[in-house]
C-alpha cells in the first residue's frame, strides 16, 4: 500500500508541464530550459479544447514556417544573411532578430548559449530540438499581456492574463488569473504581427506589416472588427485558439479563402475596328476581386 | 496566359533588386496586394488567331504559400466566349 501511494507521488511530479514555474527565474541557458520555463502543457488539462487548437495553430511552431521549412536557416549560415555569424558557435539573441516576433521570450529569458544552440540546430536541420521552441499559452498570457507598462505595470511571474479575472485558478503556479484591458483588442496581436520595418535592429528587418495594414487601411476605410473577432471567433463558446488559416491545411485554409476573396468574371466577345475594314477578334476578360479581409492579403 | 501578381514587395532601399526574407528587406516599395474594401479591377484583352470565333477562357485565383510551388488554388472560373451571335 505505502509503495503505491509513493508511486502515486512521483507520477503526480512528472507529469508534462509540473516544472512549470515563476516567470522570474534565472535565464535558460539551453533550449530545454527555455522549452520547461515557458512549458504550457499543463493548461491542457483544464483547457483541452483550446490546448488542443493550440497545438495546431502556428503559434506552435513559429520556428517551422510552412509545411516544416526552418525558416531561419539562413541566420546561422557565415554570409547568408547581414545577423549571419561567422560560425554557429559565434551566434548570440541579437543574431537572431526573429525571435522579437517568433520567439519572444528568448528577448526576455533567454542567454545567448540558447542561441549558439539554436544556430547548431538549423545547421544540422534538427527539426525535433528546434519544434520544442513555441509561442506557448504563457506568451500571449503573460509576457506579452501587457503593453502599457508603465501605467499598469509589468506581468506579474506567477500570474496568468486573460479577459478576466478568476481569483482562484487552480494551477499550483499560476495561482490567479487577472484580466488584461488588451486580451481582446488588436493591439495584443499588433505587438508581433507586425507594422512595417523594425529599425531598432543593427540591421532593418522587415516582415509582418499586418498591423500596420489593419491600422492604416483596414480602420480608414471603416472597419470595425478586431483581430479576434475573425480569427480567434468561438467554438463551443471558447475563443477558438487555433487562430486561422493553419497554411499546413491546406483545405482549410482554401475555404477560409475562398469566403474572404470573392472573385467576379464578366467576358465581352467581338470584332474590335482598329480601322476601316479591318476588325480583330478580340475577346475581353474583366475581372474584379473583393477582400473581407481586416488587413491586406497576403501579409502575415 | 495572362497573369497579376498581388504581393507587397520590398528592397533593402541600398539596391533595386527585390529581396525575398525578412532578415533582408528593408521595406516595401511597391505594394499590388489586395487592400481591404478595396476591389481589385483588372481587364485583361486576348486577340485571337485567324480563324478563332470561340475560346474557353479560365480565370484561376491562386495563393502561393512560400513560392509558386506551392499553390493554393481559391478560385477557377471558366467561360465558353464566341464572336457569333
Amino acid at each position: 500500500m505505502k509503495s503505491w501511494i509513493l508511486g502515486l507521488a512521483v507520477l503526480a511530479v512528472a507529469l508534462p508541464g509540473a516544472a512549470m514555474a515563476a516567470l522570474d527565474g534565472p535565464k535558460a541557458k539551453t533550449i530545454d530550459e527555455l522549452a520547461k520555463m515557458f512549458d504550457s502543457s499543463r493548461c491542457k488539462s483544464c483547457h483541452s479544447q483550446i490546448y488542443e487548437q493550440w497545438e495546431q495553430s502556428h503559434h506552435a511552431r513559429p520556428m517551422m514556417g510552412v509545411a516544416g521549412g526552418l525558416k531561419d536557416t539562413p541566420l546561422a549560415m557565415k554570409g547568408a544573411t547581414p545577423f549571419s555569424p561567422d560560425d554557429p558557435s559565434k551566434a548570440t539573441i541579437a543574431t537572431f532578430p526573429c525571435f522579437k516576433c517568433h520567439l519572444p521570450q528568448a528577448m526576455t529569458h533567454a542567454e545567448d548559449s540558447v542561441a549558439v544552440e539554436y544556430a547548431k540546430a538549423l545547421v544540422a536541420q534538427d527539426r525535433e530540438k528546434i519544434g520544442k521552441l513555441q509561442i506557448t499559452c504563457l506568451v500571449c498570457h503573460n509576457t506579452k499581456a501587457i503593453v502599457h507598462r508603465l501605467s499598469v505595470g509589468n506581468p506579474e511571474p506567477n500570474v496568468l492574463y486573460g479577459s478576466k479575472d478568476v481569483a482562484n485558478h487552480p494551477d499550483p503556479v499560476f495561482k490567479s488569473v487577472k484580466r488584461s484591458d488588451i486580451m481582446q483588442q488588436p493591439l495584443v496581436c499588433g505587438q508581433c504581427h507586425g507594422l512595417g520595418p523594425n529599425l531598432e535592429f543593427e540591421n532593418p528587418v522587415q516582415c509582418a506589416n499586418l498591423y500596420g495594414s489593419y491600422l492604416h487601411a483596414y480602420i480608414p476605410a471603416g472597419g470595425t472588427q478586431s483581430c479576434q473577432e475573425c480569427h480567434m471567433k468561438p467554438i463551443n463558446g471558447i475563443a477558438d485558439h487555433l487562430i486561422g488559416p493553419n497554411f499546413n491545411d491546406k483545405e482549410g485554409t482554401i475555404a477560409r479563402y475562398q469566403k474572404t476573396l470573392s472573385l467576379d468574371v464578366q467576358t465581352l466577345g467581338y470584332e474590335w475596328l482598329l480601322q476601316a475594314g479591318k476588325h480583330i477578334p478580340k475577346v475581353v476578360v474583366n475581372t474584379k476581386i473583393n477582400s473581407s479581409a481586416g488587413h491586406r492579403i497576403p501579409d502575415g | 496566359m495572362q497573369s497579376r501578381h498581388y504581393h507587397p514587395q520590398a528592397t533593402n532601399e541600398m539596391s533595386s533588386k527585390m529581396l525575398y526574407g525578412a532578415q533582408v528587406k528593408t521595406a516595401n516599395i511597391r505594394d499590388t496586394s489586395i487592400q481591404p474594401y478595396r476591389t481589385k479591377e483588372e481587364s485583361f484583352e486576348f486577340i485571337l488567331p485567324e480563324g478563332v470565333r470561340t475560346v474557353d477562357i479560365t480565370v484561376n485565383l491562386a495563393y502561393d504559400v512560400v513560392n509558386p510551388d506551392m499553390r493554393y488554388n481559391l478560385h477557377n472560373i471558366t467561360r465558353r466566349v464566341s464572336l457569333d451571335r
